[in-house]
C-alpha cells in the first residue's frame, strides 16, 4: 500500500504527539508521584508507535516500543522513577523527534539510536515484555464532554458581552473546548449571540443549563449528541486538517469579497431602490458572517507556540546552571495562524535572552537577597484588537547607566542626556548591532538580537516595548494584531483626502479644542482627563496647507502600551473593514504609512501606522 | 444586613445616578472612586460586596482595575458599566474577571437585575 | 532590439514631446483614473489608482520630463512593466502603435531639451521623429528599492 498521501498528516500529527510527550515529561518531572503525566506519555508514545509502524518508519517504531516498555515498567511499579530515567525518556523523545523530522524530509535520522535502545531496555529491566506483537491501532477516544449550543436573546444589548458571561459560567463548571465562533467574534458588534462549545464537566445537564441561564438574557441552551470522533491529542472536538495555503487562499478571496461588498452597499445606497438596498444589505450580512467564520477558522491558540518553550527553558536552565520556575498564562488566547507562525522565533529570542542575560546564577541571586530559583513568565492577553505577549523575568534588569554611557559614546543619543526612559532604552537596544555581550562589559548583553526581534515584530504590524528595573527584572511586551489580512479601521479625513487608522491602536476619539491645549517640552499637547497627550496634526503630516479650520476638531487617541498621541483630523468618517492591499510603494514614502487599501467607493486610501507615529 | 457597594466612575453624574438607583433598592454605598487606581485602593480598604466599574477612566482604566482587583480577590463581584459600541471592551472586561455588565443609558430595572445576578 | 527585425513601440505625447515605449513592456492603456495622492514622495508621483481591485502607482510623465501639460489633455495612463514591477505613466495622449524596421531606429542621439540618460534610441515613423524612452532609467528612481 502506498502511504505517500499520508506523509504530511503523519508529520503534523506526530509533532503534536511529541509536543504532548514533552509536556507530560515536564509535568512528571515537576511531580514524580503524579499518575496522569505517565498515562499521557504512554498514550502519546503508543500512538506514535502505531503510526510509525504503519508508515514503515521502523526506526521510530523501535524507539517508541522500547520507551513504551520502560513506561509500562514504571506504571506497574516494577521500576521506580528517578531523575536519570526521566532524562533517558527526554532523550528518547528527542530521538523520536529526530526520526519524525527525518521521515518528513525523506532522510535517515542523523543520530544512531542503538545506545539509546540498549539503555531503555536495560532500564525496563530486560525481558519485562513478551513478544513484540504490538497492536498498531490508533486509540479511539471519545471527544471530551458534551456539545452545548447557546443562543443569547436577539433583543439583548451587547450580545457578545452576554455570550462571554454565559461562557464564563460554563467554564466555572468544567473545561470548555472547541468554542465556535472563536471568542474574538464575540467582540464584533454584529455578533448574533449564537455559539457552541464542548463542556467536560461532572455537572448534570440541568445544572449546566441553570449556570448558563444565570448569565442573563439567554434565549436557549441545547445539547447535541456526542458523536464519536477520531482521537486528537488536545481533544478539541470535531476537526479536520486543512492546508494552511487553502485557508490563506480563502482569506484572500474573502478579503476581496469584503471590498466588493463595501462597494456594492455604497452603490446600492445611491440608487434609492429599496429592493436593491435590501438585497445588498443581506449580502453584506452574509459576507460579514463568512468573514467571521474564515477568521475564526484561522484562529489558533497561542499555546501551540508556547508549548515548545517549557522544554527549551528546562534545557537552557540545565545548560546555563540556572534554576528557573517557568510559568505560562493565557495559552488559550487566539491569534491568526499567520501571525502565530511568525511570532515563535521572536519569542524564542526573548526567552533565550531572559535565560542567558536576565536571570542570574543561583549564587548571585542568593547574594542579592533573592530566592535561588528565578522566575520566568510567558503570558498572553487580549488588549482591544491586539494581543499582548509578555516575556517577564525577575532577574538583574538592565544596567541603564552602562547603556547610557555606551549610547553617548556612540553618539546614539545626545551627550547631554543623563537618563534613559524605557522607550529610549529600547530604541538604543534595538539599533542594529548596537551592543554585543562584550560591549556592555558583562552587565548584560541585551542588545543581542533585540534589533532582530523588533524588526520581525514590526514586520507583523506589531510593536515591542520594554520595562526594566535594575535588580528586579525585565519585561518585554510584544503587541501583535489579531489578524493580518482584514483590519478594522477608522476612516478619517483631511480636506478632501481620506486616511485609514487601524482600530487596534485607537484608544478613543475625543474633541480637539484649541483651548484645551498646552505645551509640554515645547510640544503641543492635548489635555484629556488631566493627562497631557502630545498632538500630531494629520494636516501637517501629509503636508497640506493650513486652512481656517474650526476650533473644534475630532482627534484620535492612539495608544501603544504607555505611549500615546492625539492625531488631530478634520473629520471622522466611520469604521470600515479594510483589506491591506499590496502595492509597490514609490521611493521615499514616509514610514508612517503602513500600507494602502481600497475603500468602499473604489478609491485607494493610505493606512496610517500608529506604531510609527508614536 | 444590606449589601455594600463601591461605585467607580470618573463622572460625578454617573456616580450619583448609580448610587441613587442602588440606594433606593436598599444597598449601602460605602465608597466612590473616580479612577482605576482609586478603585483598586478602595476595594482593598473597603472590601465591598459589589463594585460598579466604568470601563473608561483616567489613570487606570476599568478593565485593568478589574484585573488588579481579581488578582487579589478572584471572587470579587464587579459589575461593568459600559456604553453602546464598547462590546470588545466588555468582552475583555469579562475575560479579566468582571461578573456582569450594564449598558448606558441605565434603566434601573436592568441595573438591579444585573446586581441580583452578580450577588445571587 | 538588435536581434529583432522590427521594433514595436507605443507612441505617446507628453506635452509637446513625442515619445515611445517598447511595446514589450506595455501592459495596457487605461483611461484617466482618479488618483490618491501619496504625501511625502517625489512630485512626479501622481498617486495611487485602483486598477480593477489592484493598486497601481502612477507617475506623471509631464513632471518627470518637465513638459507642461496641455490643458485639453485628460491624461490616459500607460501601464508598464518596470524591473519586475508594474507602474502607470500618465501621458498627454496615446498616439499610435507602430512597427519600425531596423532602419527606422537610430541608436540614441542628442535631442534638444531631453536628458540623454533616459533616451534609448530615436525612432522615425512616417517622417515623424520620436524619443524611444529608456523606461527603466526613467522610472527606476521613482520606485522603491
Amino acid at each position: 500500500m502506498d502511504h505517500a498521501g499520508y506523509a504530511a498528516l503523519f508529520l503534523t500529527e506526530s509533532r503534536e504527539h511529541l509536543r504532548a510527550c514533552n509536556q507530560a515529561l515536564l509535568a512528571w518531572e515537576q511531580d514524580p508521584a503524579a499518575v496522569e503525566p505517565v498515562d499521557a506519555l504512554f498514550r502519546a508514545i503508543h500512538t506514535l508507535k502505531g503510526m510509525a509502524a504503519t508508515m514503515g518508519h521502523d526506526a521510530i517504531a523501535r524507539v517508541a516500543h522500547s520507551a513504551e516498555n520502560l513506561l509500562d515498567a514504571l506504571r506497574t511499579g516494577r521500576v521506580s522513577v528517578t531523575a536519570g530515567l526521566l532524562q533517558l525518556l527526554f532523550g528518547a523523545v528527542d530521538q523520536l523527534a529526530n526520526g519524525v523530522e527525518a521521515a518528513g524530509a525523506g532522510t535517515v535520522p542523523a543520530s544512531d539510536d542503538s545506545e539509546l535502545l540498549v539503555a531503555l531496555d536495560r532500564a525496563a529491566d530486560g525481558g519485562a515484555v513478551g513478544a513484540a506483537t504490538a497492536e498498531y491501532a490508533v486509540h479511539q477516544i471519545l471527544p471530551a464532554g458534551r456539545a452545548v449550543s447557546v443562543a443569547i436573546r436577539a433583543d439583548a444589548p451587547m450580545r457578545g458581552g452576554r455570550a462571554m458571561l454565559a461562557l464564563r459560567r460554563a467554564e466555572s463548571l468544567g473545561t470548555v473546548t472547541a468554542l465556535r465562533p472563536a471568542a474574538a467574534a464575540f467582540e464584533r458588534e454584529e455578533f448574533d449571540g449564537r455559539f457552541t462549545f464542548r463542556l467536560e464537566s461532572r455537572a448534570s445537564d440541568d445544572e449546566v443549563v441553570a449556570a448558563i441561564v444565570s448569565a442573563g438574557d439567554v434565549a436557549s441552551v441545547t445539547f447535541e449528541d456526542a458523536v464519536p470522533e477520531r482521537a486528537e491529542p488536545a481533544a478539541r472536538g470535531r476537526q479536520i486538517r486543512v492546508d494552511l495555503r487553502r485557508l490563506d487562499a480563502m482569506m484572500k478571496q474573502v478579503g476581496e469579497l469584503v471590498v466588493a461588498r463595501n462597494r456594492l452597499v455604497d452603490l446600492a445606497l445611491r440608487r434609492s431602490d429599496p429592493e436593491l438596498e435590501a438585497t445588498a444589505e443581506r449580502i453584506a450580512r452574509l459576507v460579514g458572517g463568512l468573514q467571521s467564520e474564515v477568521i475564526a477558522a484561522r484562529m489558533t491558540p497561542v499555546g501551540e507556540v508556547f508549548d515548545r518553550f517549557p522544554r527549551l527553558v528546562r534545557d537552557l536552565g540545565r545548560d546555563l546552571g540556572k534554576q528557573v520556575r517557568f510559568e505560562m498564562e493565557g495559552e488559550d488566547i487566539e491569534l491568526d495562524r499567520a501571525v502565530l507562525d511568525e511570532i515563535g522565533d521572536p519569542l524564542l529570542h526573548l526567552i533565550r535572552n531572559a535565560m542567558d542575560h536576565g536571570l542570574e546564577a543561583p549564587e548571585d541571586r542568593l547574594a542579592a537577597g533573592k530566592p535561588a530559583q528565578g522566575r520566568l513568565l510567558l503570558s498572553a492577553s487580549r488588549e482591544r484588537n491586539s494581543v499582548a505577549i509578555r516575556v517577564s523575568d525577575d532577574g538583574r534588569g538592565i544596567d541603564r547607566a552602562a547603556i547610557l554611557a555606551k549610547a553617548r559614546r556612540e553618539g546614539v543619543i545626545e551627550a547631554a542626556a543623563d537618563t534613559l526612559s524605557d522607550d529610549q532604552l529600547l530604541r538604543v537596544l534595538a539599533r542594529p548591532g548596537f551592543s554585543t555581550a562584550r560591549a556592555v562589559s558583562g552587565v548584560s548583553g541585551r542588545g543581542v538580537g533585540v534589533d532582530v526581534v523588533a524588526t520581525r515584530v514590526r514586520a507583523l504590524g506589531g510593536t515591542l516595548a520594554i520595562q526594566t528595573v535594575e535588580g528586579k527584572g525585565t519585561t518585554f511586551v510584544v503587541h501583535v494584531p489579531l489578524t493580518l489580512a482584514i483590519v478594522r479601521a477608522l476612516l478619517t479625513s483631511i480636506g478632501s483626502e481620506r486616511y485609514a487608522v487601524p482600530l487596534a491602536y485607537v484608544a478613543e476619539t475625543v474633541e480637539f479644542d484649541a483651548r484645551s491645549v498646552t505645551a509640554v517640552r515645547d510640544r503641543e499637547a492635548l489635555i484629556v482627563r488631566d493627562r497631557a497627550i502630545p498632538t500630531v496634526h494629520l494636516r501637517h503630516l501629509v503636508s497640506l496647507a493650513d486652512e481656517t479650520t474650526p476650533r473644534h476638531r475630532p482627534s484620535v487617541i492612539l495608544e501603544i502600551g504607555e505611549r500615546r498621541a492625539a492625531l488631530v483630523v478634520d473629520a471622522l468618517l466611520g469604521q470600515q473593514d479594510i483589506v491591506v492591499e499590496p502595492f509597490d510603494a514609490p521611493r521615499g514614502m514616509p514610514s508612517f504609512f503602513g500600507g494602502a487599501t481600497i475603500l468602499a467607493d473604489g478609491a485607494p486610501a493610505l493606512i496610517l501606522d500608529a506604531a510609527a507615529l508614536l | 444586613m444590606s449589601h455594600t457597594v463601591l461605585v467607580c466612575d470618573d463622572a460625578i453624574f454617573m456616580r450619583t445616578m448609580i448610587s441613587d438607583i442602588l440606594t433606593q433598592a436598599g444597598f449601602e454605598i460605602v465608597g466612590e472612586a473616580e479612577s482605576g487606581v482609586q478603585a483598586v485602593e478602595k476595594y482593598r480598604q473597603l472590601k465591598p460586596d459589589l463594585v460598579t466599574m466604568d470601563i473608561v477612566m483616567p489613570d487606570m482604566g476599568g478593565i485593568d482595575a478589574v484585573r488588579e482587583i481579581c488578582k487579589t480577590d478572584p471572587d470579587a463581584k464587579v459589575l461593568m458599566c459600559s456604553a453602546m459600541g464598547q462590546q470588545a471592551l466588555v468582552v475583555e472586561a469579562i475575560q479579566a474577571g468582571a461578573k456582569d455588565f450594564v449598558v448606558k443609558p441605565f434603566q434601573p430595572s436592568r441595573v438591579l437585575e444585573a446586581v441580583q445576578r452578580v450577588l445571587g | 532590439m538588435a536581434d529583432s527585425p522590427t521594433f514595436h513601440a507605443v507612441v505617446f505625447r507628453v506635452g509637446d514631446l513625442i515619445c515611445a515605449a517598447p511595446a514589450g513592456i506595455v501592459r495596457e492603456i487605461l483611461p484617466p483614473l482618479p488618483a490618491t495622492r501619496i504625501p511625502g514622495v517625489a512630485g512626479a508621483v501622481e498617486g495611487l489608482v485602483n486598477l480593477r481591485g489592484v493598486l497601481l502607482t502612477v507617475i506623471d510623465a509631464h513632471r518627470l520630463l518637465d513638459r507642461p501639460r496641455r490643458d485639453a489633455d485628460e491624461g490616459p495612463i500607460v501601464v508598464l512593466d518596470v524591473a519586475g514591477r508594474q507602474c502607470g505613466l500618465l501621458v498627454g495622449e496615446v498616439k499610435d502603435f507602430v512597427e519600425l524596421p531596423p532602419a527606422a531606429v537610430a541608436p540614441r542621439g542628442q535631442l534638444p531639451g531631453v536628458d540623454p540618460r533616459i533616451v534609448q534610441a530615436v525612432g522615425n515613423h512616417g517622417g515623424e521623429h520620436f524619443v524611444i524612452l529608456d523606461i527603466e532609467a526613467l522610472l527606476a528612481p521613482m520606485l522603491g528599492s
